[in-house]
């Protein structure tokens, strides 16, 4: 199965404001070319894609699980909490 | 407007705090990010009644089922076997949004004021920054779980490592209760709660538990291995899954979910500065030996709640037996990690050994005896 069929299952209120940042796009170039971006491969659902030379975030798929920031070797993502609630809603957790 | 206490999340060892001290008279403010209180909470989930029975009155508990059998399996490529368990004590499956509901109910109905999408981004002296204003609280609960932004930018514990966090993924399939029933044949409440220990593709544990009308099904593995091993969490529960796809044919995709476990923590984070106090996966409480972070989250939320001091909840703390296992049980796990392929293989070969009457295929082993020995030493170390 597709990520996208089981992101599709969730109940998502978005947050307009970005919760997940990119601080410096070189230093993510550097991270791909010395560790092929850690954070693509632990994220379990594909909000990191590396497109042309640049990391592009899907913050609004974000399951708020939070390996993403401890993978990233250049601590180079800021990550905060969605405001107000926003973001994910599980109905089972 | 101040407060005695302001308890940061809703989650098992929030509530339990908030709980603990409006019912012994303190004016109590929980804060909770997620629209309701679980709405942001993973887990398998099971619990055990005599560790929630310690601070809260169980009787109306919003459980899922009374789990009746434990299947224990031990998978490698090509082998498995299975030891069934009776559990002598109570075990719940539960669902996390009623189960964290339910808490949540319990410390508003002791008289702790529950407001819910709001998200704490700072801590300042005796003062709790939200998005939507500050409010001031005598006594501080950090009960924010496993991502600890507040704990680590108060300097409480630092950043978990990749060799020390568990990435879980999963699934919730739901059909009808009759359905769920017949495929695990279970009676009215009943329920069956499975533990998979696998070294394929790459050492993890899993669980399948059965809720009313639905059935969980997720795994883990340390977040360094998904990296060296380049896998991504979804396929790895697809594997996982593979063997186990007929359970839950024909259901559908419920819940897709994810969560980081920490396999480190106190007494390496501090739990208390001040009037400041952290409990549950923020502390890094889950008991790596048995994945059970609920059980300790409750107890050090209401520890927190009741100690009058830094140095009392650190005593208190390390007195618990829920929170004493889970420091006792970390080395032993370490070890036991990196030898799952060892010991899946060693309880196939041991049980088919026996089956067939021929114990030569244990010779293999007896190079192994050294770390096996050392092995049995930490883990009668767990054992009080």
């Amino acid at each position: 199965m597709r990520v996208e069929e089981r992101l599709y299952t969730l109940r998502y209120k978005r947050d307009e404001k970005p919760h997940l940042e990119i601080k410096d796009q070189q230093v993510c170039n550097k991270c791909h070319e010395t560790y092929k971006s850690p954070c693509i491969t632990v994220c379990p659902a594909n909000v990191y894609s590396f497109v042309e030379g640049k990391i592009i975030v899907s913050y609004e798929n974000c399951l708020e699980c939070g390996a993403c920031k401890i993978v990233c070797p250049f601590n180079n993502i800021v990550w905060k909490y969605p405001r107000y609630g926003l973001g994910i809603s599980l109905r089972y957790g | 407007m101040k407060y005695d206490a302001i308890v940061i999340g809703a989650g098992p060892s929030g509530s339990a705090s908030a709980y603990t001290l409006a019912k012994n008279g303190y004016k109590v403010l929980l804060i909770e990010r997620g629209s309701e209180p679980g709405a942001k909470n993973v887990s398998g989930a099971m619990i055990r009644e005599s560790e929630i029975s310690k601070v809260f009155e169980t009787k109306d508990i919003p459980f899922e089922r009374i789990v009746k059998r434990v299947r224990l399996i031990f998978r490698s490529k090509d082998d498995e076997s299975e030891i069934v368990v009776k559990p002598k004590s109570k075990l719940y499956t539960i669902s996390r949004l009623k189960f964290d509901k339910w808490l949540a109910q319990r410390a508003e109905s002791a008289g702790a004021l529950l407001i819910t999408k709001t998200t704490v981004t700072g801590i300042e002296g005796n003062k709790v920054i939200t998005e939507r204003g500050s409010v001031e609280g005598d006594k501080i609960v950090i009960a924010e779980g496993a991502n600890a932004l507040l704990s680590m930018s108060l300097g409480l514990r630092r950043e978990l490592k990749n060799e020390e966090t568990v990435l879980g993924v999963k699934e919730v399939y739901a059909s009808t209760r009759n359905e769920v029933e017949k495929r695990f044949n279970l009676q009215g409440d009943e329920g069956e709660s499975w533990r998979i220990i696998t070294d394929y593709p790459f050492p993890s544990a899993g669980f399948i538990y059965t809720y009313k009308d639905s059935v969980a099904i997720g795994v883990g593995a340390r977040v360094d291995e998904i990296i060296t091993m380049g896998i991504r969490p979804f396929e790895l529960l697809d594997s996982f899954k593979t063997p186990y796809a007929e359970l839950v044919k024909g259901f559908s995709l419920r819940e897709y979910s994810a969560k980081i476990i920490p396999e480190n923590g106190f007494p390496s984070f501090k739990p208390c500065e001040g009037s400041v106090y952290v409990a549950g996966d923020a502390l890094g409480l889950v008991d790596p030996l048995t994945f059970d972070g609920i059980g300790p989250a409750i107890i050090s939320g209401y520890l927190a709640g009741k100690a009058e001091n830094c140095y009392s909840y650190s005593k208190m703390l390390f007195e618990a037996r829920e929170i004493s296992k889970v420091i006792k049980s970390r080395p032993l796990v370490k070890e036991l990690l990196p030898n799952i392929g060892l010991y899946s293989h060693l309880v196939n070969d041991f049980l088919t050994s026996w089956v067939e009457g021929d114990f030569s295929k244990l010779k293999y082993y007896k190079s192994s005896l050294g770390k096996l020995m050392k092995h049995l030493i930490l883990g009668l170390g767990v054992i009080e």
